[in-house]
């Protein structure tokens, strides 16, 4: 059947395609190689920690010098930020917009996916994605429960890890259960940082996760029985006598992950909190934390995920936003990223599809402050379980 | 300047656009932006939504109790140490210059940096006393009931408070009417302290009604000095606001807006209350006034209240300097194990947020002291009350309120994220600063210098740039002074017009607080304290009489 209404509704699908400015698109590289040249990437990121602010630097220096990319830094505290500010901009009808790149993943992708705020997909065209490990690292394609359908580009994968001085954590607690017993033999020496701080969340989540007799259930979305489960399997259950023993008899937290490390580095804390396995080595490199620094993971495991970029729907350099993310993704930046000392972020690449010398820098050495007590990756719950859990910890501890 | 002798010639439509371009400046720079910003906080009035989910805050009634308590006892322990301070006797107005040059977030820095756990002070206790090897357990900053925020906030204010009494009785006929009362009083027989209580105070209080109404407004609605000491769970109102409005769901930022109509409405609603109070108190003090005499008694008590004050400022100073210096510093040592300039290099290197905050100082600054002088010059003192109202507003209304309104009219017409709309939020609370600081000099000025002039029958411009410039001197660098610290130091509406575009020393100075580059953030925090007390040096400096024989 083929009438008139859907002749005309054809045609003007593909006169429309026709006329989308291809060059936008990543599917002619060279194209927006070109297009890219002399535009400047504002690239909001997340900017708590020195080596990644440093790295970042160094990423925008190497653009600049090989495709004539500038990359500003935009730095900020929390990616929720850059969202309301595309969707602010967006709604007042504002095309050049003031973000070009991201750093983002879990709710706040899913958020800006589903309002329509991000351009593409644009990611699995980037020459450098065939590199990408999709099947060893399926995270990389199915961020937190929203599938990713190239609407942001793979950066580094993230497994939360904990760390102190072996010196004065001589068994370190490889459960939730063993933490609250920690706690509770050192008062006043363990906290996490308040939701909703990504760190604060995900020790949240790790606790939800470790507590939930039915794992089942954290995978699906959150709905209206949520809040009880909470009070009954992670409240009531768990936190509520945790807290009794945390810095502060747990009435106050700290803002952010940073003031944890640094209260650990200080020794007013015995555990700190990470989302990047090789951070605490980083730390001991940088002189930062002692040489007799550990690292461990949770022997059921512990919550790991992929964080990516992306670019946002009213971006103005968004040619450049595609040559950075493509750079970002080249076996140099991956292992300049992955190396100890310069930030220890993990590859999200296949080191095995790499050629012999590209993948000799992804080697591993032993190095103080590597995780030595590993546990495996858990995948993240439901995004919505998120705004749920930050939701239901403010009503229970944050009235103070 | 204005053409005064064309008035005559040309028609009075000329003379009629030409009066109105020469408004132009202090009403683009400050009373337009400040009614169209408020415009816009408007259909926030009506959001239903809004109100309904900050009432349903988890935080919002632990929030407004913390809100309460520390603005309250900080605005009234700030008084009441002022009064100390006066009354002690022992300081004159431009003592207090350099200790209000310092922004409030640097001094909350500075200070966090002395009484934190892992702080000098505890430093100091675990070597010459108790040896601790950990840090202690001091809820000394982002304590649950802000105390550590309204120490520094009454450390910060008492100060200004200070000057404002001392600019009141500096005044030549305030001093000549005080000297007079005061041998009254004493002849019959009352004591120095109650000459202070009962015939000084009195007519002082009313007199610093508007600092009073600006310190308390300020520690009320303060964000970045409460985002580094003030507490977390939960936050003041001001910060739980400030968060929603930064949140990346449209709820929240309804919320937020919420927030900031509330707070703004429990200030004036605050302060009406504290009207009434002491209008209903005046039967109560006029029996206490009219009490006999007890006696000449004087205490004779002297307590160098304002030294104290001056160490503290020097002891955060230069806290601030050793940490901006110090490598890895473990706890208990007094000094870091090495020293080294890397967060200095880092400052220079990133240059971006020390050369914004400076330029963006300067030329607001210059903007508004060309302006006001424009407006003094040339417009009839009638319209200044115009002025003076948008002044007021923008200094005793919360900067939420005003940032939020700012940011949405910006947004609306396509100027955030712009140089300009940055110069803009910057340039109304300078603007404001500096119109209320040159009204007085500018419109006591006295008229029979340009009497003198006329007679001498010198041009108009002569007058200007060769009598009345060089008499105003002092006036205008001390409002340029006040002007760039001002600048310097704003946050909210640079933060919310930014779009993270351009970043200025408080907007890194926050950010860092919450990091863990202490050297970084002490470095940040000294620059924004060496800003503004240059400008002030400078203006005081140059700002001394040429013919002083002192």
């Amino acid at each position: 059947m083929f009438n008139r209404r859907r002749f005309l509704k054809t045609t003007l699908a593909t006169t429309a395609l026709g006329l989308l400015p291809r060059h936008a698109f990543a599917a002619d590289w060279a194209a927006v190689e070109a297009a890219a040249k002399g535009q400047t990437v504002y690239f909001n990121a997340w900017a708590g920690a020195d080596t990644i602010n440093a790295y970042i630097a160094w990423a925008g220096g190497e653009v600049e010098k090989r495709f004539g990319v500038k990359v500003e830094h935009v730095k900020i505290t929390d990616t929720a930020e850059v969202v309301k500010r595309v969707r602010d901009e967006v709604a007042a009808g504002k095309q050049q917009g003031s973000v070009d790149l991201v750093w983002i993943n879990g709710e706040n992708f899913r958020a800006m996916k589903q309002e329509k705020l991000l351009f593409g997909p644009f990611a699995e065209s980037l020459p450098n994605f065939a590199l990408v490990d999709v099947e060893g690292k399926p995270t990389t394609r199915q961020d937190f429960s929203e599938a990713v359908d190239g609407f942001e580009s793979p950066w580094g994968m993230a497994q939360f890890t904990f760390f102190g001085d072996g010196a004065k954590v001589a068994k370190p607690p490889r459960s939730m259960v063993e933490l609250a017993a920690f706690a509770k033999a050192n008062p006043g020496r363990v906290t996490y940082t308040a939701p909703p701080d990504f760190y604060g969340t995900t020790f949240l989540k790790q606790a939800l996760f470790e507590q939930t007799p039915d794992k089942s259930k954290i995978y699906q979305p959150a709905d209206a029985g949520t809040a009880g489960m909470l009070t009954t399997d992670l409240f009531a259950s768990f936190l509520d006598d945790f807290h009794k023993s945390l810095w502060r008899d747990g009435k106050q937290f700290p803002k952010t992950q940073a003031e944890v490390t640094q209260m650990v580095a200080d020794g007013e804390l015995l555990v700190g909190l990470t989302f990047n396995p090789n951070e605490p080595a980083n730390l001991v490199a940088a002189g930062t934390l002692p040489a007799t620094t550990i690292a461990w993971q949770h022997e059921k495991g512990t919550i790991g995920n992929t964080h990516f970029v992306a670019i946002p729907v009213n971006a103005t350099a968004q040619a450049g936003a595609q040559v950075f993310a493509n750079f970002l993704l080249s076996p140099e930046a991956q292992a300049r990223k992955h190396d100890l000392k310069v930030w220890g972020d993990p590859t999200v690449l296949a080191v095995s599809k790499l050629s012999g010398d590209a993948a000799k820098l992804f080697m591993a050495t032993a190095v103080p402050g590597a995780v030595s007590l590993p546990g495996p990756a858990v995948l993240e719950p439901h995004a919505s379980w998120v705004g749920a859990l930050e939701k239901a910890w403010l009503e229970r501890y944050g009235r103070g | 300047m204005a053409g005064d002798e064309t008035q005559v010639e040309t028609g009075v439509d000329v003379t009629r656009l030409i009066a109105l371009l020469l408004c132009l400046p202090v009403t683009l720079l400050l009373v337009l932006p400040l009614a169209l910003s408020l415009l816009f906080i408007l259909p926030s009035l009506v959001d239903a939504n809004g109100f309904a989910a900050l009432l349903d805050h988890p935080q919002f009634w632990g929030s407004l109790r913390l809100t309460l308590f520390t603005g309250i006892t900080s605005t009234a322990l700030a008084l009441l140490l002022a009064l100390l301070v006066v009354a002690l006797g022992a300081t004159s107005a431009s003592q207090t210059a350099p200790l209000l040059a310092m922004p409030h977030l640097a001094f909350a820095i500075g200070l966090g940096f002395l009484i934190a756990p892992t702080g000098l002070l505890a430093r100091l206790i675990a070597g010459l006393f108790t040896g601790w090897t950990e840090p202690p357990p001091w809820q000394t900053v982002q304590d649950a009931n802000g105390l550590g925020l309204t120490v520094a906030l009454v450390l910060k204010e008492t100060p200004f408070i200070v000057w404002a009494i001392l600019s009141v009785l500096n005044r030549d006929d305030v001093k000549q009417a005080f000297a007079g009362q005061r041998r009254v009083a004493r002849s019959l027989g009352h004591g120095e302290f109650a000459i202070w209580l009962k015939v000084l105070l009195p007519q002082i209080l009313p007199r610093i009604m508007w600092p009073l109404v600006a310190v308390f407004s300020y520690g009320m609605t303060v964000v970045d000095m409460a985002l580094v000491i003030g507490p977390g769970q939960p936050p003041t109102l001001a910060n739980l606001i400030w968060t929603d409005l930064n949140d990346g769901e449209v709820l929240a930022n309804q919320r937020g807006a919420a927030g900031v109509l509330i707070l703004t409405g429990m200030i004036f609603a605050l302060l009406a209350v504290a009207g009434v109070g002491v209008s209903g108190m005046q039967a109560a003090l006029h029996r206490f006034y009219a009490a006999p005499a007890r006696g000449i008694a004087s205490t004779g008590m002297t307590f160098p209240l304002w030294t104290v004050f001056r160490l503290v400022y020097f002891a955060v100073l230069l806290v601030v300097a050793l940490q901006s210096i110090s490598g890895i510093w473990p706890f208990p040592n007094l000094l870091a194990d090495q020293f080294t300039l890397k967060a200095w290099f880092r400052l220079m290197q990133d240059g971006g947020p020390l050369l914004t905050s400076f330029i963006l100082a300067l030329t607001a600054t210059i903007a508004a002291v060309l302006a006001c002088i424009i407006w003094f010059e040339t417009t009839p003192a009638k319209l200044d009350r115009i002025v003076l109202v948008a002044c007021g507003l923008s200094l005793c209304l919360p900067p939420l309120l005003i940032g939020l309104g700012q940011y949405r009219l910006f947004l609306h017409v396509g100027l955030t994220g712009t140089a300009f709309g940055l110069f803009m939020a910057h340039a109304l609370p300078v603007t404001a600063y500096v119109f209320v600081m040159l009204h007085g000099p500018y419109r006591g000025f006295d008229p029979r210098w340009r009497a003198v002039s006329d007679g001498l029958a010198a041009p108009s411009r002569n007058f200007f740039f060769a009598v009345k410039l060089p008499l105003l001197k002092a006036p205008l660098l001390a409002a340029a002074g006040v002007g760039f610290a001002v600048s310097i130091a704003q946050f909210v509406p640079a933060q919310l017009m930014a779009s993270g575009r351009f970043s200025t020393l408080p907007m890194e100075a926050v950010t860092l607080a919450s990091g863990s580059n202490r050297a970084l953030l002490a470095a940040y925090g000294l620059a924004l304290m060496v800003l503004p007390l240059l400008a002030f040096l400078l203006a005081s400096h140059f700002g001394k009489p040429r013919w002083s024989a002192r």
